[in-house]
């Protein structure tokens, strides 16, 4: 059977994701309380679209909140989302229940009141950030091949998880290979049971995306 | 954990919302010579206390952590949630509860749908149309009852 999906709120994010999840054979319904929305909204093949306030347990209800599988709250208020989601996990009982947040400093909280998903664009942004100042600081970076693959240089300081460890027992993603390892001033095609040591440089050859956690495993940052 | 500062009967009770019902209660509870502090994001709607209020107010958003820290919800014996805004009285109330262990937490929600519902989550509130429903009930069966008394005197 198809899963149900109901929106609520949220203007454009809310159009988006109607036209992303219909397309996936998602059945959606949205609620929006601003009827130029949901005119908008209404225009969607198969879309179900409601005009009215859904933080209130009569249109949740008008909407079959209790028969649907996932909830999605997008509203611009982080208070609205939290009682759209309290409402239809305690009240309709849905099984899944996401809440947009705009206050980072409410994630854990809504967590802790029950709602399953919690959606932050800020904490996202901050921690995209803090991550390339993570690699900024750990490595050097030299895209090849138009960016595909990358060489990294990763220092191994004396703390890093890798240290005393042959290479057989790092666990590196998939699509990342350990090409060498520069120690003082020799170089070292390493093989299975080559160990890392404190103050190596080792270089990497990384799939695009996977240099991250490649210089995770290492470092432990 | 740091554990609440109850002396004696010096109750520290937290007015979040400082309309008409809030400065009301700050109002009469400072009289009554109880620690009050009262919040609202507003700072034009503190000038509703009285200017013989005892308490202490803070300007700033009631939905805010940081604010509800500075006005030491950790030590209130009791909060009291009185925004215009049903949901975030709500969310509110729960952060009082569940972040700052607060013992006892009131809501004034003016939707007596979500009233219902809310009272199964074990928070204490009050709503306004409810409350009218039931005196003016009162009012009526009691009028209905005395109408012989009413009429001879």
């Amino acid at each position: 059977m198809k899963k149900r999906v109901l929106l609520v709120g949220g203007r454009r994010k809310e159009k988006a994701l109607a036209l992303s999840l219909l397309t996936q054979g998602y059945r959606v319904t949205a609620i929006n309380d601003t009827l130029e929305d949901c005119q908008k909204l209404a225009e969607i093949d198969k879309l179900r679209v409601l005009h009215g306030d859904g933080t209130r347990l009569s249109v949740l209800e008008d909407a079959e909140a209790g028969s649907m599988d996932i909830v999605i709250a997008l509203t611009a208020q982080d208070e609205d989302n939290l009682v759209i989601c309290e409402l239809c996990k305690k009240h309709f009982h849905v099984d899944r229940t996401v809440a947009l947040v705009s206050d980072p400093a409410k994630i854990e909280f809504f967590h802790r009141v029950g709602v399953d998903s919690v959606v932050c664009a800020l904490s996202t942004i901050t921690s995209i950030l803090a991550h390339q100042a993570r690699m900024d600081q750990f490595s050097n970076v030299v895209p090849i091949g138009d960016g595909g693959v990358e060489i990294v240089e990763v220092p191994v300081s004396k703390n890093a998880p890798c240290i005393g460890k042959q290479l057989w027992e790092i666990q590196l993603p998939e699509k990342v290979i350990l090409a060498c390892i520069l120690r003082g001033d020799k170089s070292i095609v390493p093989k299975g049971n080559t160990a890392i040591l404190a103050g190596d440089l080792v270089v990497l050859i990384a799939d695009h995306g996977q240099e991250t956690e490649a210089v995770r495993v290492l470092t432990g940052a | 954990m740091l554990k609440k500062n109850k002396k004696g009967n010096d109750k520290y009770i937290v007015i979040i919302g400082c309309g008409r019902l809030g400065a009301y209660l700050a109002n009469t509870l400072a009289d009554e010579g109880r620690d009050v502090l009262i919040l609202d994001r507003n700072e034009d709607s503190l000038n509703k206390l009285y200017d013989s209020y005892g308490g202490l107010t803070l300007t700033g958003d009631g939905t805010d952590l940081e604010v509800l820290k500075e006005a030491n919800l950790d030590k209130a014996n009791a909060v009291i949630v009185v925004t215009n805004n049903d949901n975030a009285n709500v969310m509110i109330a729960q952060m009082a509860q569940e972040l700052f262990q607060v013992d006892l937490v009131i809501a004034r929600l003016y939707d007596p749908e979500r009233e219902c519902v809310y009272r199964e989550f074990h928070i204490d509130t009050i709503c306004p149309s409810t409350l009218s429903a039931m005196r003016i009930d009162k009012i009526l069966s009691c009028g209905e009852g005395s109408g012989d008394e009413a009429a001879a005197s």
